[in-house]
């Protein structure tokens, strides 16, 4: 069996090096350190069942302003920690005085972290492109750890499904996502968007999606 | 969680009101799903488990004798209190009661107190020296929206399964504490102009205009209570009135079943 | 009120307990995980006549900041008991007892979290007792460690909680109120699977020998709660895994 629900503390082997994410060594055993599915691979992971979203270096991020100071926006990313955006991370160059009249505080973004120190500040960045205030659209909210599945390997689930409902779709990796369509395709994400959520831990989840998906554009026509 | 998180639910549940929608598909003055389970705690004299939604509350009654108040000689007193833990929600900080609490209890104390469910005088052991003081302590576990219905359906719950210790006091026989009304909160907020009862807690958190209106058997009103910084049309309350004693009375059947 | 003092009761009847236990007997357990949709993690235990719940919030930021740790997270834990949970109604709030139980029932958990991982965050724990009977801080301790275990929160192990006593000259496992109140000592600990022990308190009296067997005894009925709250979290993930069993969580 190569998959296996494990509490913290459980044996997962006696080789050290096969020690993954979620796992810690002790006197050359590897042993779970989150109440989780452990994989069995080359490596050993234990993917918990919840958690905080704890930031990384790249991720793509829906953040909230919540305070001002003098150089930067300081932003809520639903997590422990705040990120905070630099004046000279903003595309153009604009004056202290003036950070507020670009964003204030409630604004929404689609930003992405450029940097966490071992003291956890978190950096964010919005030179890009694909990032910027939100103005128009819908913002909702999963569970985090529900992500890595709605993206899916290499991207498959989430670019299948901003095909098939036909709007622009910006996940944040803490669980935050951008939504932005026709009233009725959008209703139509949000819903998937849902349905996915709730069902990711469970086997045949493309494949009904799939069908989900079809089901109700037919149903429109 | 800082309160601009609310600007995300907000736009999120007024997109929903603009089609006449709630978040969790209920109609606006529809409740959530009720469940009452009482005699829960045994060391308690009476006691109650709300579960509305997913908003749970427990409430115990503790009896025992005492001295009446100087004003009051010959009846038994009641005391409310409401313990909001910090385990139930983020928001909910260490420490004696804050405002909200001391509210919340003192609202379903009103209406224990004047429907007159609990008769007082009944209460009384030896005039001027010693009646019944009973404990309503209302201990929040899980605020997901509604605690105060929910906490005043747990407080009439909790004193219908009551009894009386007289036998460990040496005052005779127990016997089931007589209870003569029952009385039902009923809570609605008002955002942009639609009145929605049972709100949630993402509800809650951007309405800022909350009526509580404590209904009798009989369909009185015994008591009310206006919160937050918003304002109400006398029509919205009048119209409240009408729509709590309509809820109230199906929740007082079902309760009686259950 | 009808006094009993220690000549009145006879703890032992025909070699079992007042509850018709043996000596090395656990009184019945119920874990349930999960059980509150606001908390990030939770549970809920009954240990004989001992009904708890524990709620884990965190990691979270740390209000006052002046209590954050640059390198790791600080755990707080709170242990309240509610005013009906008692004989006689206890005034609402914490006391001096409930200060030391946190106290100690902090230090149970803590050598097992990494809180290296969160620096500048807090890790909160709550315990509420919804109905006593001895044993409280036990309870709190085994349903504490599910919660964190339901929040996600990286440990290195379980812990689990278990109190030995001695009444009549003998030694019992997990006392019960009245061998509690009128028994000759009390010994709870807490422990990983592996009987490192976290949680050590006495009181009473007792030769080596027998503080000895107390703790052998309170270790054994530790890794039987063990058990129990490994049974516990893997029955609740199986659920969950089944199409659509599990609730969507309101955010």
């Amino acid at each position: 069996m190569d998959r296996k629900v494990v509490v913290p503390g459980d044996l997962l082997s006696e080789e050290a090096k096969r020690s993954g994410e979620g796992t810690y060594v002790k006197d050359s055993r590897v042993y779970s350190l989150l109440y989780g599915l452990a994989n069995f691979r080359d490596k050993i992971s234990v993917i918990p069942l919840s958690g905080k979203y704890v930031p990384g270096v790249g991720d793509n991020v829906i953040g909230v302003v919540k305070d001002i100071t003098f150089s930067n926006w300081i932003v809520d990313i639903n997590s422990p920690y705040d990120g905070l955006l630099h004046i000279s991370e903003f595309p153009k160059r604009i004056e202290s005085d003036d950070m507020s009249k670009y964003l204030r505080i409630g604004s929404s973004i689609m930003t992405r972290v450029k940097d966490v120190d071992p003291t956890m500040k978190v950096e964010l960045t919005l030179n890009d492109r694909k990032l910027g205030q939100i103005k128009a659209g819908q913002v909702i909210e999963i569970n985090h750890t529900r992500v890595p599945r709605l993206i899916g390997k290499g991207g498959s689930m989430i670019s299948m499904l901003k095909k098939e409902v036909n709007c622009n779709i910006f996940v944040g990796q803490n669980g935050r996502i951008w939504i932005h369509g026709s009233a009725e395709d959008t209703d139509l994400a949000l819903r998937t968007i849902t349905l996915i959520e709730k069902e990711a831990h469970t086997n045949g989840l493309t494949d009904r999606i799939v069908s989900f998906l079809k089901a109700e554009k037919r149903a429109r026509s | 969680m800082s309160n601009v998180i609310s600007e995300i639910k907000k736009d999120f549940i007024y997109n929903l009101l603009l089609k006449g929608e709630r978040a969790d598909g209920r109609k606006f003055d529809q409740y959530r799903e009720i469940s009452i389970q009482r005699d829960v705690i045994k060391k308690a004299e009476g006691s109650a488990l709300v579960k509305l939604g997913s908003s749970q509350v427990l409430v115990g009654v503790k009896m025992q004798p005492g001295e009446p108040f100087p004003d009051s000689p010959a009846r038994g007193v009641i005391i409310t209190n409401a313990e909001l833990v910090p385990l139930a929600s983020p928001s909910f900080e260490p420490g004696p009661p804050n405002e909200v609490g001391i509210e919340l209890a003192r609202v379903v104390d009103r209406g224990v107190r004047e429907s007159k469910a609990v008769d007082l005088e009944a209460l009384c052991i030896v005039p001027g020296k010693q009646v019944w003081i009973i404990f309503i302590d209302v201990h929040i576990l899980d605020d997901c929206g509604n605690i105060l219905d929910a906490a005043s359906l747990g407080a009439i719950a909790a004193l219908l399964s009551t009894k009386v210790p007289a036998s460990k006091f040496g005052l005779g026989e127990d016997y089931i504490l007589p209870i003569r009304d029952i009385p039902i909160a009923t809570t609605a907020i008002e955002f942009d102009d639609v009145l929605m009862f049972d709100p949630g807690v993402d509800e809650e958190a951007i309405a800022n205009t909350k009526l509580t209106m404590i209904t009798t058997a009989d369909g009185c009103v015994c008591g009310a209570q206006k919160s937050g910084t918003g304002m109400l049309k006398p029509e919205q309350i009048y119209r409240i009135i009408d729509i709590a004693c309509e809820k109230a009375k199906e929740i007082r059947e079902k309760f009686l079943e259950a | 009120m009808i006094v009993m003092d220690e000549t009145d009761i006879s703890f032992f009847k025909d070699g079992l307990r007042l509850d018709g236990r043996k000596a090395d007997q656990l009184r019945p357990v119920k874990i349930e995980v999960g059980v509150l949709a606001r908390a990030d993690g939770s549970c809920y235990i009954e240990m004989g006549g001992n009904k708890v719940i524990a709620a884990v919030y965190g990691p979270r930021e740390v209000h006052p900041r002046h209590l954050q740790e640059v390198t790791r997270a600080i755990v707080r834990y709170r242990y309240n008991m509610a005013s009906f949970s008692v004989e006689e109604r206890k005034r609402p709030g914490p006391d001096r007892r409930s200060y030391e139980l946190s106290k100690v029932s902090r230090e149970a958990l803590e050598p097992v979290i990494l809180t290296s991982f969160f620096p500048r965050s807090v890790i909160d724990v709550f315990v509420e007792v919804l109905q006593a009977d001895a044993g409280t801080r036990t309870a709190g301790i085994n349903a504490a460690a599910v919660a964190l275990a339901d929040a996600g929160i990286p440990m290195k192990s379980m812990i689990s909680s278990c109190a030995a006593g001695k009444v009549a000259d003998t030694i019992v496992l997990d006392p019960m109120k009245e061998e509690d109140n009128f028994g000759q000592a009390d010994l709870p600990i807490a422990m990983t699977p592996n009987g490192d022990i976290t949680l050590m308190q006495m009181d009473g009296r007792l030769t080596p020998d027998e503080f000895h067997q107390a703790v052998e005894m309170a270790m054994v009925g530790a890794r039987n709660i063990y058990e129990l709250q490994r049974q516990a979290l893997v029955k609740k993930y199986s659920q969950m895994t089944e199409p659509g069993r599990e609730e969507a969580r309101v955010q």
